[in-house]
């Protein structure tokens, strides 16, 4: 069965086709991060013109890659949420315009659930039960997966995602969007332990919270007086607050991803979402797991960031079950992974 | 009218206090550096309109979130616009207004574009978790009796 999967969800313009919910036959994901680099993040606005722009080109590049055209399909899985609505409504209506026009089923997926699901498209994957840390930019959250399409939340962050943090801290220190790569380059030659940075650990519950930390950086940079030219690049605070940054962010997802681990009894693990692709978050999650014998799973780079064969691959056990969106189907910026069918649309054509 | 904040709690009941006099049609500008708590305020502010405070998160990275409601709740970041984003191609003209109840973070960021008759809130860190909060308006009376 091939699904061609869309993810217009934030500022990549992503197509991909996926055969029985595990291949990847294609997987094409168009940056448009030279367009929104010098705004120091995304600009909504600006971002789904260019995805109308992208998306027929996209979509045609992935089916070509694949080898297939468009009545070689058994349904188009799109991602309805949540993300930047403009975005959004880009995939969404293009994905139900080619349904429409060739009678195939439309499936709506969740973007959490793409990034929870993304894993599956490694040959190394865990079984359900196992627990899920999302990070990105727009998301950090914590979920138990008891099985395809069941997922029960356990946490997500009060104030700022981490990949948030590392952006405003990056522009904190006069450097560029996105942070993450940025910082994560330049922590690995900095002291973790330089600077104690706080780290908001909220016991009493599964929630994140990365506000208090930025705030901590700002403090640090303004009793230093660091705050009105750039640190020369290289110099060893710059290093040393960038690698103590980044050790107060890492230890906070690993930490409480190993109490989740005990609370829940869940041995295994899986890590994704942009974030995911930061090496020091890698290494101490993997190196946690190979301590306390957790399996932990965590899919290559182009698998975390934001991509869509992510969406074909969770778009394939909703065919399964012939869950089906309707052509009324809208995209919603704010979509919890528990959230019911009613905002799936409901006039099945099928 | 002036008001002391000693902690993060304090800011959103004070943003709470204010949340409840809002009505259809109000904008509140707000004013504070990064960390003054801004967003804390929003927390208090949208749970007064009937929002869960969990629901309210940083809106640096999307620039706008709406929250359906009647009327709907528009929570406005304009943090990344001071790089040279242009105001109109953020999509604010579409959220804010009559038909709306909208907070905006970093208001600085638009001076002199909003609109004058909305609420100003200045939130100034004096150090050691106390804030100072400051709440201006066309109607400043209204504001005397939180």
């Amino acid at each position: 069965m091939l699904i061609l999967g869309i993810d217009t969800s934030c500022d990549d313009t992503s197509a991909s086709v996926v055969e029985d919910g595990r291949k990847i036959l294609s997987n094409i994901v168009s940056s448009q991060s030279d367009i929104h680099t010098k705004y120091g993040g995304i600009v909504p606005e600006l971002a789904s013109r260019r995805h109308i722009e992208m998306i027929i080109p996209v979509v045609d590049e992935a089916l070509q890659q694949a080898g297939i055209s468009f009545s070689d399909l058994s349904a188009i899985a799109v991602c309805n949420g949540p993300g930047l609505i403009g975005s959004l409504l880009t995939g969404c209506s293009f994905a139900k315009a080619v349904c429409y026009s060739r009678h195939i089923p439309l499936i709506a997926v969740n973007h959490l659930e793409g990034h929870l699901l993304s894993v599956f498209l490694e040959s190394s994957c865990p079984e359900f039960p196992f627990l899920s840390l999302i990070v990105s930019g727009g998301h950090t959250s914590l979920h138990v997966a008891e099985d395809f399409g069941r997922y029960v939340e356990l946490g997500k962050t009060r104030d700022d995602a981490a990949g948030e943090a590392y952006d405003k801290v990056s522009k904190l220190l006069g450097l560029g969007y996105p942070g993450g790569p940025i910082i994560d380059r330049l922590a690995e030659k900095g002291d973790p332990k330089a600077i104690d940075f706080p780290r908001a650990y909220l016991p009493d519950s599964f929630d994140f919270s990365f506000s208090g930390l930025k705030t901590a950086v700002l403090q640090f940079l303004r009793k230093e007086n660091l705050l009105e030219g750039p640190l020369p690049p290289n110099s060893k605070l710059l290093l040393d607050i960038a690698a103590s940054f980044q050790a107060a962010v890492t230890d906070v997802l690993v930490r409480k991803t190993e109490w989740a681990v005990k609370k829940k009894w869940i041995r295994r693990i899986t890590l994704s979402g942009g974030v995911a692709a930061n090496s020091s978050l890698r290494k101490k999650m993997l190196a946690m797991g190979k301590e306390k014998e957790i399996g932990v799973f965590v899919p290559s780079v182009s698998l975390c960031t934001d991509n869509a064969a992510m969406i074909a691959a969770a778009g394939h056990h909703h065919f399964l079950k012939k869950d089906f969106a309707g052509l009324d189907l809208n995209p919603t910026a704010y979509l919890s992974l528990t959230a019911g069918k009613k905002e799936r649309g409901n006039k099945s054509i099928l | 009218m002036k008001a002391i904040s000693n902690s993060a709690e304090a800011t959103e009941e004070i943003g709470f206090k204010i949340g409840r006099k809002l009505k259809t049609g109000n904008i509140v500008r707000l004013y504070g550096d990064l960390g003054a708590g801004k967003t804390t305020m929003v927390k208090g502010i949208a749970r007064a309109l009937g929002i869960d405070r969990k629901d309210i998160t940083s809106a640096s990275f999307t620039i706008i979130t709406e929250y359906p409601g009647n009327p709907p709740f528009f929570h406005i970041d304009l943090y990344r616009t001071s790089g040279g984003v242009d105001l109109d191609s953020t999509g604010i003209w579409d959220c804010i207004g009559a038909q709306s109840i909208s907070v905006i973070e970093w208001a600085d960021h638009a001076e002199g574009e909003l609109p004058e008759d909305s609420l100003k809130v200045t939130i100034s860190d004096l150090g050691n978790d106390v804030r100072d909060i400051t709440i201006e308006g066309k109607n400043e009376k209204d504001w005397d009796h939180l």
